[in-house]
């Protein structure tokens, strides 16, 4: 029986045995002693973090023509305000009008917390749909929801015929995964129950027989490039570059996909991720029900990785010289244009932290560039990550490896040891290497290019340029105090991490 | 009442808690909620915050319990506990500020019981229950501003003659918050008065915690602050004013004869400064005589704020600057009897305009008000249309701004779009700020 029969995926921590508390070197992960592989670690002091429904909500605005129906409480949601700016930028730049994110709040208050929230949410879901006249509603619920036990899908069952738009239930109930990227599994859970049907089409009367093998022969060469909002447009430009010179067509999902054109993803010849953090639970879906097969294995982040994700979508296609001779020209070209930043970048110390993926594969971008590491912390671990750890742990000296779901706190001790001339951090995750006075770049941010090739030069291009001037930083940690006492920094950085049936390590 | 509320222009109790709280001089938060809360708050703050994002302990370093599975069926306390234990040993602070979720509200948490053992230690902590079903983030302010007098403040001080404490204006919420609540500390200050605010670089621990020697407090909103002023006269005896934010001459004129009243101070020197500031607010306006007629810079204007800007800048836009504020929208979620003040805030205009004052949640609905107060044009050939026009809202009503034609200001939260430090539009001097940022928006294509 497929996940998806199911009302709600899984937790990551049960499918994958995903952890997010682990203290030591990448050596150390290389030689899998993982701790919190064996015992769901976890820590006895916790800093705020984030939860499934953050990432869901960045997708889930992403797709024009819907609305993204919040039930809960009147904050949640309010991620969006800075997610917006990735809606209206993506919809410019994809379907040439800037236009906000549209989400609603059933804003349940304390009434509803006592008599159940399932009438609002009823009547929010035919109000939504006569107001705003969506193709599609996502019904996204965070934790009250899933405490006083409101029944989302028996709401969406009674009331889906009264509406015309699709509704889509989404489960974010924050409280009940550690591991956010459960996000992903709880976004692709929905839209592969409901929205993947093929529209119907009149029968044309007379039929195009040469037009229909044109089509056949295109979707056997169209690739489903996922995209979870991990990319922004300059990112899937450059993979639709690197594919179409292999002659593939490209159909990007799920973001930015018009809900009436998902089915669209059934039909290709295979579909390909770019981080394996992200897509396994839909990918093996679509291979079970509609027969696309699927690549997971790299992210193309860092000159080599590219070439290997290049490699396993040629292979699949039997296309090896071609893209050997695409490979080998891309690399000579961008390693040229690298040289002007290698002397600036040699020996320089840089610490890393971001998701599972995109830290390890960033990581061996810096190494390609010259850098030297000096630690890493990834937001969780899972089997994916396992072919990692020992690329990284060949590159020489050992370094300390930490998982953490962010935990500025690790982070901050972690700085004052290593003394990193660089730090790269996630959104919302760079203000305390900054007020340390370390250069620091965002490593995510899909207004920028990472990805690739192309991605490779303007991360470095970018890279130089803090490194020329990081006066903001140098400047502002002279009177910057974080809040962290003087005994924190010179413990022990994973004192907190405790595991399962043991103490923790105070 | 709808069954939703579009693109909520505002955060949970505890989003707006946990900003005040990382506002507050060396005060540490620690929440007691699920793991996702922080996050979600600050991508809130990061994008409608005026790209301000936290306070001292700010941002994703606010300790929190990050509650699961298990503490919703066994219970919390225990987590928590463990979690201010540790919080002690990692976080530098002077004050510890434990703040609920709803998830730990709903299991119902004895949160009291749990800070009272820390407090019978010594350790400077106290606690409010901003769960996210309690109202929004503005009450969540309002909250924190609670708990400090019941909680924290002394109780033996002594009202002090000339000792005020000013509040009404939500830290970070008010993206102008700094410079909002300096301009009205300064302007007080030359009255003579000594004023807590609570939230600035100038105010301190200290201060706060003598908060009880005030003799009046001064809430510079018809709303927010309102209930923590009522607790505080409970409490302590001390009465409170509470008049619209004032931004501009006209209002903050207003602004310094009610605080004079209230104190009893001498009428003649309040008419002093009123006389100054205004001397020196129009001494600086007087080389724009020529631009602004020349540029023909006089507007129709929507202004679209919370309870505090959607009033101040709809009366500076009318009684100050001689612009034409048609639809003032607010966009909280208000009891009728808040509403009613705040209409009649704008009723009886000095300047004689009558702005129509709607009470609006939802973003895509602002246009409709407009097109029942103005009529279209049904292709005639003359038109008394709605233009020149010019938005002022947050940067949700940039497409609004682009329907009408109209340049746009964001002012009220979110401010997705400027980048705020220390400006204010308080005061005599905000009421320039604010010119000057409408009117550089209204030439961006000079």
């Amino acid at each position: 029986m497929s996940y998806l029969d199911q009302k709600e995926p899984p937790r990551r921590e049960d499918r994958l045995k995903a952890c997010i508390a682990y203290g030591g070197s990448i050596c150390g992960m290389a030689d899998r002693q993982k701790r919190c592989l064996q015992d769901d670690g976890e820590r006895c002091f916790t800093q705020g973090s984030i939860c499934l429904l953050l990432p869901g909500i960045a997708i889930l605005n992403s797709i024009p023509d819907s609305v993204t129906l919040l039930h809960g409480a009147i904050g949640c949601g309010s991620c969006a305000h800075s997610q917006n700016a990735n809606v209206r930028s993506g919809s410019g730049l994809r379907r040439g009008k800037v236009k906000d994110a549209l989400w609603l709040s059933t804003a349940l208050n304390e009434t509803d917390v006592i008599g159940g929230g399932e009438a609002k949410l009823t009547e929010a879901i035919r109000e939504a749909d006569r107001r705003y006249r969506p193709s599609a509603i996502f019904v996204v619920s965070s934790c009250v929801p899933g405490i006083i036990g409101d029944d989302i899908e028996g709401v969406v069952e009674r009331v889906q015929p009264q509406v015309n738009a699709r509704i889509v239930p989404i489960h974010c109930e924050g409280f009940k995964t550690k591991v956010w990227a459960t996000a992903y599994d709880a976004i692709y859970h929905g839209i592969g129950r409901v929205l993947l049907g093929e529209p119907e089409e009149y029968q044309p009367v007379l039929v195009d027989e040469l037009g229909e093998l044109k089509e056949k022969y295109r979707l056997s060469r169209t690739v489903n490039l996922m995209n979870v909002s991990s990319m922004g447009r300059g990112d899937e430009q450059e993979l639709a570059r690197l594919l179409r010179s292999l002659g593939l067509d490209v159909n990007i999902f799920p973001v930015f996909a018009h809900p009436e054109e998902m089915y669209k993803a059934t039909q290709a010849a295979v579909s390909v991720s770019v981080c394996p953090t992200h897509d396994d639970y839909f990918l093996k879906y679509l291979q079970e029900k509609f027969g696309v097969p699927y690549i997971i294995k790299h992210m193309p982040i860092g000159i080599a990785n590219t070439g290997n994700w290049i490699r396993e979508v040629a292979d699949f296609f039997g296309f090896q010289a071609q893209a050997e001779k695409l490979i080998a020209t891309e690399e000579e070209e961008v390693q040229a244009a690298l040289e002007e930043f290698r002397p600036v970048f040699a020996g320089k110390k840089v610490f890393v932290s971001a998701g599972e993926f995109r830290a390890l594969a960033t990581t061996q971008l810096l190494a390609e560039l010259g850098f030297k590491i000096v630690g890493i912390r990834s937001f969780h671990h899972d089997e994916f990550a396992e072919e990692e750890y020992p690329k990284l742990a060949a590159y020489g000296e050992d370094f300390p490896f930490s998982i953490a779901n962010a935990q500025p706190f690790e982070e901050a001790n972690l700085l004052q040891r290593t003394k990193p001339d660089l730090f790269l951090g996630h959104w919302c995750s760079n203000a305390t290497a900054t007020k340390l006075g370390i250069a620091t770049h965002v490593i995510y941010n899909t207004g920028l290019n990472y990805i690739g090739y192309q991605g490779a030069y303007e991360l470095a291009r970018r890279l130089y340029r803090q490194l020329k001037n990081p006066s903001f930083s140098k400047k502002l940690s002279r009177y910057a105090r974080l809040p962290y006492t003087k005994q924190w920094y010179e413990a022990d950085p994973f004192k907190y991490i405790k595991a399962v049936g043991s103490e923790p390590n105070v | 009442m709808s069954s939703f509320i579009e693109r909520p222009r505002y955060l949970c109790p505890l989003g707006g808690a946990l900003m005040a709280v990382t506002a507050i001089p060396r005060a540490i938060p620690i929440i007691h909620a699920a793991v996702g809360c922080a996050g979600n708050i600050i991508w809130g703050q990061n994008g409608g915050g005026g790209l301000q994002v936290g306070g001292y302990c700010g941002g994703l370093s606010m300790p929190s319990s990050n509650v699961q599975e298990r503490e919703v069926v066994f219970g919390g306390g225990e987590r928590l506990r463990e979690e201010i234990r540790n919080t002690l040993e990692v976080m530098d602070g002077d004050l510890f500020f434990v703040l609920t979720g709803c998830v730990t509200e709903v299991i119902g948490d004895d949160i009291k019981a749990v800070v009272k053992e820390f407090q019978d230690e010594g350790v400077p902590i106290t606690f409010a229950e901003t769960g996210g079903f309690k109202g929004n983030s503005y009450y969540g302010y309002d909250l924190v501003l609670q708990s400090l007098f019941r909680n924290y403040i002394r109780r033996d001080a002594q009202k002090t003659a000339g000792k005020v404490n000013l509040f009404g204006i939500p830290p970070f919420m008010d993206v102008f918050w700094r410079g909002n609540l300096d301009e009205l500390r300064l302007l007080l200050q030359k009255l003579g008065l000594t004023v807590n605010t609570f939230f600035t670089a100038a105010d301190s621990l200290e201060g706060i915690k003598n908060a009880a020697e005030a003799e009046l407090n001064i809430v510079v909103s018809d709303v927010y602050g309102v209930e923590a002023a009522e607790v505080f006269k409970e409490l302590y005896g001390t009465p409170y004013i509470a008049l619209s934010l004032p931004v501009g001459p006209a209002a903050t004129d207003l602004f310094l004869r009610q605080v004079g009243d209230a104190l009893s101070l001498d009428r003649q020197s309040i008419e002093q400064v009123v006389e100054q500031e205004n001397r020196l607010y129009y001494h600086y306006l007087d080389p724009l005589a020529e631009c602004y007629n020349d540029l023909d810079l006089q507007r129709y204007s929507v202004v679209v704020g919370d309870a505090n800007y959607a009033v101040a800048i709809t009366k500076f836009l009318a009684d100050d600057l001689g612009w034409l504020p048609e639809l003032a929208v607010c966009t909280d979620p208000l009891e009728e009897s808040q509403q009613q003040r705040l209409a009649s805030r704008l009723a009886g205009l000095e300047s004689g305009i009558q702005p129509h004052v709607v009470f609006e949640t939802d973003t895509s609905e602002i246009i409709n008000h407009l097109n029942q107060r103005w009529p279209h044009n049904k292709s005639q050939k003359y038109y008394n249309a709605f233009s020149p026009a010019f938005v002022v809202g947050s940067s949700l009503d940039r497409e609004l701004a682009i329907s009408l034609g109209a340049p746009h200001l964001s002012v009220s939260f979110p401010v997705a779009n400027r980048a705020v430090l220390d400006r204010g539009y308080s005061g005599y001097r905000g009421g320039l700020c604010l010119i000057e940022d409408l009117l550089s928006a209204a030439i961006a294509g000079r």
